[in-house]
């Protein structure tokens, strides 16, 4: 009672109390307006134009598609079959991979989990080269192949070479977010479970399972929902035989045929919501009791004792390896090999020479490569900041109970579901170019909007890794904290936090890898005046030969395994304090 | 104890920092300007300072940054160390599409000049906006010298500076007994032997790919071009997104054949690569001429530089070192290319293109009907 009247009577102490009780709210608010300002408004106006005609209201754009075979049969639908396999994919290569990372101990475990995350930075133009070289006719899959005297296989241009190269992008993706909700299982609970009897299959099924299927359901929406709207690596790995929606939408919009794109990207973007809203529905309803101090102890890959079932467990882990190794490692380091292959198939270093060359002699406006990476990690930093502070208080709001929850969760999730195409026309024709308020052009562009949109992209990550751990706790820890005169934000810093932090870190590297890895609003907002970051590098340097494109990302690749390193590890150690 | 002091300074400068980026994005990154109508005043673009002119230029990212040879730098330096004026490359990243949705909009164009203009171009412009984006060319002396054939616009607002013939590449070395060799005529790409062996682009998203189709258009028919479409994609035809999606998968040999540029071997020969596998094939002894232009915007704060640079652009010098450096050829008639440009550098036959106007009737149903009749089935 004593602390109650203090805080009251100095100022300084009274400010940080009310700061602290309202910080909840205030967090919430402003990421309510970032949201309306640069994602909501946006992407209305985009889709005003499925619906609004010369001022007037119609639906004609859209029943057009409906109505249109050629939409609902050869692109709508094959657009969810492919990313129905793409899910099936990442999940089959995804969720071994989980397993290992919180059930195993080997060298190596914690920088090869930081750099489960990297595939998400890769721009598809750089997967694509890399599949291209592993996968293609006379890439090293083939060449392996006819080496040990089997017939090479033809997968480039298939469904198949999409479906591997979806999963490359989204196994990690399921990897990271079922690594974080595993680690997070209490120890205790099987241990009591076991003690009571059951066997160790028995102790999964019925304790350790059902904490892990929110994580696993959201891994698999998230996939869904990213190769529903996947449109460069279809183009570039399938052709335009295998179109999907996405690849019409952008067709579109570079025709000016405004009323088409977005009446297909609204159909695209429905769907998705939809599917979304499903899954959080079925999360809330997901709630097991319990806590996540001490997680379940890992075993060595090598097993100290043999028997038939460790023997088949190693087999089973090798067998992984190498299947890993041809959809991650071999692709990666194709890309790495062309980057210091020269024409004539030598090794040389002129294409890092390139870029050296451009830093010291290039133009003002001709890409460089010190501020591209200059920018992204800024960008990054800066993403860091906003968007776990949003993503966090969300989770805190949508593990709440109300009613109209799930639909207040799923329009807070919409950044997922919206292509990136129709937020960088939004951001541009609503922001860039600016909007009329009382006869005063208003316009939103540079550095701070730039992170203001990665932001708006990368908080729904956080908010997915951190609200199943949150549904998770136990209320009455809060409620404790709370009786014994904690405020709100105090109970969350001291009680909640320390609880569900391994979600916080793996949302934490999800911000940075969207943050670094974006590319739609960063290339509009940033209006080619010297904020262009590394993916935007790459992009400009490519052209009639690949080299100076694949130096520049090796660099990217680099610049971000040590980005994810730290914060991985410093996440980590900062949790255990 | 350490653990609490950590999460709130983490907690609350995190904070700080999401609301000094609000405050931030409104305060010192928005700019008024006033809007509506004639009082309107450009804050962009262009500044008059003690009769040093600024000339303002939107192009496309690889005329200025290619990291090949890009002439945008070239150019740079030549005009401003002959003229009073500095120019200024924007290269916004939807090309002409930035000038046009600009104009939706209202917003004036902040430019003087866009460089990079085709026939295709020029018929969506026309077709989204009412007013004008462009001013037809005046007061222009060496128009004279521009080769009539690929002037492409008949109300004279884009100047052609360079074109492109779009051909076949082929690779020699990929033939199983002897060097491969491309076939004739469209009809010889439909034959067996050449299953699964040509790589296009997307003709609804990419230059190449849309020049191509068009000349199958022109070689086929209206009524028969979708057929020969058909067929080809019976013969396993790839269709890829643009034009360095396909190039790349030509040079990692996942095809013999590409639908590229009839330029092609002068940049092979210039970085040393083995001409066998630049082998260029005029398809009808035809190549689609695809002209860039260049053209003034209506809203100019500098028009009359902006025609001293159009000028400037047609010399005879200028031309020949744009063409080497964009590896394309040039517009004029006098242009002087060094000898072994115009040894590498082959020219079709016979030259295919079609006319403004009957593009700007048929071009968007010709492709869209394309696209349905080839996606995803």
């Amino acid at each position: 009672m004593d602390t109650l009247t203090d805080a009251t009577r100095t100022p300084v102490r009274w400010v940080t109390r009310a700061l602290e009780q309202r910080l909840l709210s205030l967090v919430a608010v402003v990421t309510a307006v970032v949201l309306f300002v640069l994602f909501y408004y946006p992407v209305a106006t985009v889709f005003a134009d499925a619906v609004v005609d010369d001022g007037a209201f119609t639906l004609e754009p859209l029943t057009e598609i409906l109505t249109s075979e050629f939409y609902l049969v050869d692109i709508i639908w094959f657009t969810a079959k492919q990313a129905f396999y793409s899910t099936l994919a990442s999940l089959a290569l995804g969720l071994p991979a989980a397993w290992l990372f919180a059930r195993f101990e080997f060298p190596g475990r914690e920088t090869l989990r930081s750099l489960t995350i990297l595939p998400f930075v890769m721009p598809s133009i750089m997967v694509a080269i890399g599949f291209v070289a592993t996968f293609g006719r006379n890439g090293t899959l083939n060449r392996a192949l006819t080496a040990v005297g089997l017939p090479p296989v033809e997968l480039l241009f298939t469904l198949e070479a999409i479906i591997i190269a979806h999963a490359f992008y989204n196994a990690p993706l399921v990897a990271r977010v079922v690594t974080a909700a595993w680690e997070s299982v209490d120890a205790r609970a099987v241990e009591t479970a076991r003690a009571l009897g059951a066997n160790p299959r028995r102790a999964f099924r019925d304790v350790v399972l059902p904490q892990l299927l929110p994580s696993v359901g959201i891994g698999a929406t998230l996939t869904f929902i990213f190769t529903f709207a996947s449109f460069p690596i279809v183009l570039a790995l399938g052709g335009f035989q295998l179109a999907t929606i996405e690849v019409f939408v952008f067709a579109k919009v570079r025709d000016l045929a405004y009323a088409e794109a977005a009446s297909l990207a609204v159909i695209e973007t429905v769907i998705s919501l939809t599917l979304t809203a499903a899954y959080l529905s079925y999360e809330g309803r997901q709630r097991a009791a319990g806590g996540a101090a001490n997680p379940l102890p890992r075993q060595s890959v090598v097993p100290t004792t043999w028997s038939p079932k460790s023997a088949l467990q190693t087999v089973g882990i090798a067998a992984y390896t190498v299947v890993v190794g041809l959809v991650f490692i071999v692709p990666i380091a194709s890309m790495i090999l062309a980057s210091v292959t020269g024409a004539d198939g030598g090794l040389t270093l002129e294409h890092y020479a390139f870029l050296a060359e451009r830093q010291a002699t290039g133009a003002t406006y001709q890409v460089k490569p010190l501020p591209a990476i200059w920018n992204s990690l800024l960008f990054a930093a800066g993403t860091l900041l906003v968007a776990v502070p949003m993503g966090v208080t969300m989770a805190i709001l949508t593990t709440r109970r109300y009613r109209g929850r799930t639909l207040i969760d799923a329009l807070a999730m919409a950044p997922f579901a919206v292509s990136g195409i129709v937020v960088g026309l939004g951001l541009l024709r609503g922001l860039v170019f600016g909007v009329d308020v009382f006869g005063t052009r208003i316009r939103v562009t540079g550095a701070l909007a730039i992170v203001a949109a990665h932001a708006v992209s990368a908080y729904p990550f956080v908010t997915r890794n951190v609200a199943p751990l949150f549904s998770r706790l136990d209320d009455r820890l809060v409620e404790s904290a709370r009786s014994l005169g904690a405020t709100r934000t105090r109970a969350l810093f001291d009680v909640e936090l320390p609880l569900v932090w391994t979600g916080v870190v793996a949302g934490a590297a999800f911000a940075v890898a969207i943050s670094i890895g974006e590319f739609d609003s960063t290339i509009i907002l940033a209006e080619g005046a010297g904020r262009y970051t590394m993916p935007v590098a790459v992009e400009r340097l490519l052209g009639r030969r690949l080299g100076p494109a694949t130096a520049m990302g090796c660099v990217l690749l680099l610049v971000t395994s040590v980005s994810f390193f730290v914060v991985d590890r410093f996440g980590g150690r900062w949790g255990e304090l | 104890m350490k653990r609490r002091t950590f999460l709130k300074t983490a907690g609350a400068s995190g904070t700080a920092a999401l609301l000094a980026g609000c405050t931030g994005t409104s305060g010192e990154t928005t700019t008024a300007e006033s809007g509506g109508g004639a009082e309107t005043t450009t804050t962009q673009g262009t500044t008059v300072d003690g009769g040093d002119q600024t000339l303002s230029v939107g192009t496309y990212a690889s005329f200025v940054d290619a990291p090949s040879t890009s002439p945008g730098v070239w150019l740079k330096d030549e005009f401003e160390s002959e003229f009073d004026a500095t120019l200024e490359w924007q290269t916004p990243d939807a090309g002409v599409n930035h000038y046009i949705e600009r104009s939706l909009r209202g917003v004036e164009s902040g430019a003087d000049l866009y460089v990079g203009l085709d026939a295709q171009m020029l018929v969506r412009i026309d077709d989204k906006l009412d007013e004008a984006l462009f001013t037809p060319a005046e007061g222009l002396s060496r128009l004279g010298d521009v080769n009539e054939e690929l002037e492409f616009d008949p109300q004279g607002r884009a100047i052609p500076y360079d074109t492109g013939y779009i051909s076949l590449v082929y690779d020699e070395t990929q033939g199983e007994d002897g060097p491969f060799t491309a076939p004739e005529t469209f009809d010889g790409l439909l034959e067996s032997e050449y299953a699964g062996a040509l790589l296009a682009q997307n003709p609804t998203s990419s230059a190449t790919g849309q020049a191509f189709l068009l000349h199958t258009i022109d070689a086929k028919g209206e009524d028969g071009y979708l057929d020969y479409w058909a067929q080809l994609k019976e013969n396993d035809v790839r269709v890829l997104g643009n034009w360095a999606d396909s190039y790349t998968a030509y040079s990692n040999g996942e095809a013999p054949m590409v639908v590229s540029y009839s330029t092609d071997q002068v940049y092979a020969n210039q970085s040393g690569e083995d001409l066998a596998k630049h082998q260029i094939r005029f398809l009808n002894d035809q190549g689609y001429a695809n002209p860039e232009g260049m053209a003034a915007f209506a809203d100019a704060t500098e028009p009359d530089l902006a025609t001293e640079f159009m000028d400037f652009v047609l010399r005879p010098e200028v031309q020949a070192e744009i063409a080497v450096r964009n590896v394309q050829f040039p517009a004029t008639t006098n242009a002087e290319l060094p000898e072994d440009f115009a040894q590498y550098a082959h020219e079709p036959p016979e030259a295919v293109t079609f006319a403004y106007d009957r593009l700007k009737d048929n071009l968007s149903d010709w492709t869209d009907a394309w696209a349905q009749e080839f996606a995803s089935k």
